[in-house]
């Protein structure tokens, strides 16, 4: 432990942490044609990492009309050197360069001052939710792979319950919808129908029935849980892991007889 | 022996019959007395007192946790020895204090570096949330510095009779039996700088560990491993002008770039920052996960130099066994770190005090010996008082920390003033205090709110990459 901690100090640790203002220059004269980044900067990293450490250099150069595309491009290449250095020496070099060039941000001309301009989702005199989801989606995928530096000077304020409840029920239930209240019908149904055989209570009598309002809630609920039969799986999977920490605190206390007949 | 010798006095008397049933009774009556003993919840008043000296007890490790224990033996009227490796240590440590460990443990007001009364809270997109804005003016979060806060509450210990060794902890030999002595063997620094110290033995009636999360205490008895998080933290010095901005605030980043199960931290420090990340199941890649720390608060810090770096293991759940016979162990060593906020130093030094308060009643003072009972007092009150703490923390984790649609959640939901007010509260007071129902279900309607449309965005993502 001690000595793959100290590994991670190396003793002459150089500042490395420059000012790259610089940088931010070019992004805003390219605004314009930097609205197509996301997808096309995922085409080239992909292609660069096929090619290997090796020949990625060429490739940069050969994108250097797309100057962009070469700044995004870069840090990729600086990590893996600087993964490698880092158990030789955590060499700062490497950290410095990578630290200086990324400054990358996403752009897009619908995305103003730190929230999607609504004003431009506007279709048919309203707003088009199911476009600002979909651009939303695409900021974050697009984050996820180039997280970008948090600032005080442009937050961000755009906030997903903006997006009214029905915008979201039409876009992700709808389409399961049909199948889910099917499934509870029948499975309502068929209940229904083995209450009524079982005790001969009748369908009107039942919903004053205290039980069966707790039959029909654990149907409900059931049917929404388990949509597929891997959901049963993963329910299973969550219960352990709600009762793994109960476990951990526990192991004291098991051990109290044979500790204390030892004693 | 007893019994021989009984049988041969009943052969002289040539009682056969009469005699041999008062052998039974008696070997009876020699096994019986300890078993009853065990089942009888009265410990101290059947133990041993002890003459022409007071209980002798070992606290090994001077952080807080030893501190505390050490100076609650020592008012208690326990002959008490510190046992402490490096007395000037600066364990890398984040340093954040609840408001209520002040008043708890009487802290001086100069030991606190910063009082920091805004948190930011920022999300994998970027989305900051101040909280902090319910605090009350005189409400805050104490920053340290370990090597203050340690070197104080170990000054405390000494002031109040207990005897303070620089020494390195080796090992002790366990007696067989309930009232002889451990043997601590350490090296002894006394005096001398620099160098191996000299080898010396030391005479205890019962031991605390306090010695962190590579305890020697915890080897000795078997205590058995813990699963911990590796934390990693760079200490950087920041232009004063970006240094006026972390004056009263500290930032936490969460996101699967930053930890794939933990956060990302910016904690101010006496007159710089500490920028640091941890992980659980990635342990490999803290280096990257630091990078992207670095980088997300890359604006705020830039022009930085880093003065240290520095990492230390963080336990992530209580040892499998954290008493045996007359030894206990408190703090790190014990594994008392809650998860979701990593938070540890008030939890080892309340576990240290109340470790030494369960001796100090079961030994009567110091006049009467202790045994496993007294202490095990000290782990059901533990588990009774703070077991509710670490398990709503624990949920908090496994919920939000899940994944980037979880964590957006999660910031969603802190931007609430109710769930603000309500994690100070429990933060720096220590208290889960009742809500109130109302704004409870609309939280937790929220959240789940929260919770479906940040996963209902990651499916739409899923699929952009398809």
């Amino acid at each position: 432990m001690s000595i793959s901690l100290a590994l991670f100090s190396p003793p002459t640790q150089p500042p490395l942490l420059f000012p790259s203002s610089p940088s931010t220059k070019p992004h805003l004269t390219l605004k314009p044609h930097l609205s197509l980044r996301p997808s096309k900067f995922l085409t080239t990293t992909k292609a660069s990492a096929e090619n290997g450490a090796g020949t990625s250099p060429t490739a940069a150069t050969a994108l250097e009309i797309q100057p962009d595309q070469k700044v995004a491009e870069t840090p990729q290449q600086v990590v893996k050197k600087d993964e490698s250095s880092v158990g030789v020496n955590g060499s700062a070099g490497a950290v410095e360069t990578e630290e200086d060039k990324v400054l990358s941000q996403f752009v897009d001309p619908k995305w103003v001052v730190g929230t999607w301009d609504l004003s431009q989702f506007q279709k048919d005199g309203s707003t088009d939710w199911d476009a600002v989801i979909d651009a939303e989606a695409r900021r974050r995928k697009w984050l996820e792979g180039n997280p970008e530096t948090s600032s005080n000077d442009a937050p961000i304020v755009f906030d997903t319950s903006i997006i009214p409840w029905w915008a979201w029920i039409k876009r992700f239930h709808l389409p399961e919808a049909e199948l889910l209240n099917g499934r509870a019908a029948m499975i309502g149904f068929f209940m229904a129908y083995l209450v009524d055989s079982l005790t001969g209570v009748g369908l009107v009598d039942q919903m004053g029935n205290f039980f069966c309002k707790t039959l029909l809630f654990v149907a409900v609920v059931g049917v929404l849980l388990i949509r597929k039969n891997e959901d049963l799986e993963n329910l299973k999977k969550l219960l352990d892991e709600t009762t793994f920490y109960d476990k951990q605190w526990q192991a004291t206390w098991q051990d109290e007889k044979p500790g204390s007949s030892k004693n | 022996m007893a019994s021989i010798a009984l049988k041969s006095f009943v052969g002289l008397r040539q009682q056969v019959s009469t005699e041999k049933s008062h052998y039974f009774f008696t070997s009876q009556s020699q096994t019986k007395p300890p078993r009853k003993l065990k089942l009888q919840v009265l410990a101290s008043k059947s133990s041993p007192r002890l003459t022409n000296r007071n209980l002798r007890v070992a606290v090994i490790g001077g952080g807080p946790a030893g501190g505390a224990a050490a100076e609650t033996l020592a008012k208690g009227g326990i002959e008490t020895y510190l046992i402490e490796r490096k007395m000037d240590n600066c364990k890398p440590c984040g340093g954040a204090i609840p408001l209520c460990m002040v008043g708890e443990f009487d802290l001086p007001l100069d030991i606190i570096d910063r009082r920091v009364t805004k948190m930011k809270m920022i999300s994998p997109s970027n989305v900051a949330v101040d909280i902090g804005q319910t605090l009350k003016p005189h409400e805050y979060i104490g920053m340290v510095r370990r090597e203050v806060l340690d070197a104080y509450l170990r000054e405390r210990a000494k002031d109040n009779g207990a005897e303070v060794i620089n020494g390195l902890f080796l090992k002790m030999d366990v007696p067989k039996d309930g009232v002889s002595p451990y043997v601590l063997h350490y090296n002894g620094f006394d005096g001398k700088v620099g160098g191996v110290g000299e080898k010396r033995t030391l005479e205890v009636d019962a031991v605390i560990g306090a010695d962190g999360a590579n305890s020697r205490v915890a080897k000795a008895i078997d205590a058995g491993d813990y699963d911990y998080a590796i934390a990693f933290q760079e200490r950087i010095k920041i232009p004063d002008d970006k240094m006026a901005y972390y004056e009263d605030l500290a930032e936490m980043y969460v996101g699967d770039d930053v930890s794939p199960d933990f956060y990302g931290w910016v904690f101010p420090k006496c007159d710089h920052v500490a920028v640091g990340t941890g992980t659980v199941t990635h342990k490999g890649d803290i280096k990257k996960f630091q990078l992207a720390t670095r980088k997300r608060a890359k604006d705020k810090i830039l022009g930085g130099k880093i003065i240290r770096v520095e990492a230390h293991p963080i336990p992530e759940h209580p040892r499998p066994r954290r008493l045996l016979g007359r030894v206990a162990l408190v703090g790190d060593a014990a594994g008392y770190v809650t998860k979701c906020s990593g938070e540890g130093i008030y939890f080892a030094a309340k576990s240290g005090r109340m470790c030494a308060e369960a001796i100090v009643e079961g030994s009567e003072n110091g006049k009467r010996m202790v045994d496993e009972r007294d202490l095990r007092k000290y782990l059901e009150k533990w588990d009774k008082t703070y077991w509710p703490t670490y398990k709503v923390l624990d949920v908090l984790q496994k919920v939000f920390y899940r994944s980037n649609p979880a964590r957006e959640a999660f910031v969603e939901m802190c931007a609430d003033e109710y769930v603000q007010k309500m994690t100070f509260d429990s933060y720096l007071y220590k208290t889960v205090a009742p809500g109130n129902p109302l704004q409870d279900l609309k939280l937790a309607v929220n959240t789940i709110g929260s919770l479906v449309r940040a996963n209902a965005l990651k499916k739409e993502m899923d699929k952009l990459s398809v």
